[in-house]
């Protein structure tokens, strides 16, 4: 059981909470209940990981079914299950770095984007944040970003220019994501996807999760959930 | 004296606690939380003949304490197992189960023919997978169908055989009998119920397949009283399985009968459920005097 340091709406029906003591490469999740097994919820949700510091790791997450209300309902001193980390996380290199987050999948871009301009605080960094009717955490991205331009309502695939360059990461629904892999493949541009799927266990057992890929079936939670776009068969 | 130390159709187990099929892989899954060699056994992912990339859609829901899985039988068949999967698994120092399905009784003895060339522990048939349109679970609906390919597999297998039932056939009892004229070693029950679940907002069932299968402590109460009749009334080792999530529920299923249980859903909720169902049977042991867990099997 890990020990919540905080969990706060950031957003609508939008949650940031921060548990102690626990370590995650960017891109890497977790999956949380609300209490120990027995009790409702049976599984864990997977949930990314928004940020890291000496005191823990920090997830943001959608409230959006019975499990993510009950993590929404808990408070700073309780307690809740945290399994992990899984996942493979996203990849690095000395270039420069374009992200594009839809809506809840902003998630993992924060601490991708950090570590980034930690590491190679040379090169450019921009963000391209979408959001359906309200924005979040924007100004947490505007801190780790060269640039950090918000879409409300419209298109984010249309702002980010997904040109040859930079990596591009993107993170977000499928619609998003299959609008991104087409533009970039058009330009000769080279994107990573973090997937978003639903799963059992998260350690790349049950098979849940498994996504088609030119290669075959692999697991999003084990040998993802970051594939390169040229890979996935969205 | 291990208190836990057990045998399975003549194999023997360090302890009665097996993975279940289809929830630990190939056994190196949860290799980043336990040494997997510390169960008893482990049963594979259920192979086919030729391998399947499993059902499109959604393959997971959660219900009210359970889930319902359609997989469908995604796995990389039986001759890439033997090649990739076999030598790795082999190496984890538990009992090796193969679960082995099929589509049509020639493809349960081509690939029961294949695994005689590796040396497993215990062949797991499966008759009882709800998840593939032809073949699977209809083979452990019907009482003749299910002793024709027992005995056939059985016939031709080298290796001891557990049949996996389905609690969706219409009188399991009756069926475990078929399976134990038919030349069954053991028995191990049960696999999924077919349950569903609708997508009220779409209208549409939330599965490809409309149906899937349920499991997790839901199933519990049913599966254990299937457990307590089969034992009854057959001679052969019986594994219990449906829903364990404690050492609680284990020790259950071998006082209902069962020589040993297999924890399935119970390991997607918490990775660590085998390791303490493990040691929470060693301290029953202690507590109650026990020289051996067989004491109690059957005890109700």
């Amino acid at each position: 059981m890990a020990l919540i340091l905080s969990n706060e709406c950031v957003g609508e029906r939008v949650f940031l909470m921060k548990l102690q003591g626990l370590r995650a490469a960017p891109g890497q999740f977790y999956m949380l209940r609300p209490q120990e097994r027995l009790s409702a919820p049976l599984l864990g949700r997977p949930i990314s990981v928004f940020d890291a510091d000496e005191e823990g790791l920090s997830f943001l997450y959608h409230m959006v079914g019975q499990g993510t209300a009950l993590l929404a309902a808990k408070r700073a001193g309780e307690e809740v299950q945290a399994i992990g980390p899984f996942g493979n996380g996203f990849r690095f290199a000395d270039r420069d770095l374009s992200v594009i987050g839809g809506g809840i999948g902003i998630a993992p871009l924060y601490y991708l984007l950090k570590e980034w301009k930690r590491r190679f605080p040379a090169r450019k960094t921009e963000a391209f944040l979408g959001f359906s009717l309200e924005s979040f955490m924007v100004s947490a991205f505007e801190d780790v970003s060269g640039r950090c331009q918000v879409n409300i309502g419209g298109f984010v695939t249309e702002d980010a220019p997904l040109a040859p360059g930079p990596l591009h990461v993107a993170c977000g629904p499928l619609p998003m994501l299959r609008a991104a892999q087409k533009k970039a493949e058009g330009n000769g541009a080279e994107l990573d996807l973090s997937l978003e799927a639903r799963m059992a266990c998260g350690a790349g057992a049950c098979l849940g999760c498994s996504c088609a890929t030119v290669a075959g079936n692999r697991r999003v939670c084990k040998d993802g959930p970051v594939f390169s776009a040229r890979e996935v068969l969205l | 004296m291990n208190p836990l130390q057990t045998t399975l159709l003549g194999v023997n187990l360090k302890n009665p606690v097996i993975a279940a099929s289809g929830t630990f892989g190939f056994g190196a899954e949860y290799l980043q939380f336990f040494d997997p060699s510390m169960l008893g056994g482990i049963s594979s992912k259920g192979l086919t003949l030729n391998g399947s990339q499993g059902n499109e859609g959604v393959r997971i829901w959660e219900t009210p304490s359970g889930m319902l899985n359609s997989i469908g039988l995604e796995n990389p068949g039986v001759r890439r197992f033997i090649a990739e999967e076999y030598p790795k698994m082999r190496a984890i120092s538990a009992a090796m189960l193969v679960n082995l399905g099929g589509h049509s009784i020639e493809d349960y003895l081509e690939g029961a023919e294949l695994l005689n060339g590796v040396d497993l522990d215990i062949l797991e048939l499966n008759i009882s997978c709800p998840n593939v349109k032809s073949g699977g679970m209809a083979f452990g609906m019907d009482e003749d169908l299910a002793a024709e390919v027992v005995s056939r597999v059985k016939s031709l297998s080298r290796h001891p055989l557990l049949v996996k039932l389905t609690p969706n056939a219409p009188n399991i009892v009756s069926l475990a009998l078929a399976c134990e004229d038919a030349g069954a070693d053991g028995l191990s029950l049960v696999n999924t119920f077919l349950g569903m679940a609708i997508d009220i907002g779409q209208k549409k069932a939330v599965f490809r397949n409309v149906n899937a299968g349920l499991s997790g402590p839901a199933i519990l109460p049913i599966a254990l009283s299937m457990v307590h009749r089969v034992a009854k009334a057959v001679k052969i080792p019986v594994v219990g399985l449906g829903g364990i999530m404690t050492w609680r529920d284990a020790l259950s299923f071998l006082m209902a009968g069962a020589c040993a249980v297999q924890v399935g859903t119970a390991s997607f909720a918490d990775p660590l459920a085998m390791p303490q169902i493990i040691q929470g049977l060693r301290l029953y042991c202690q507590s109650e005097g026990l020289k051996n867990i067989a004491e109690i099997v059957g005890a109700v």
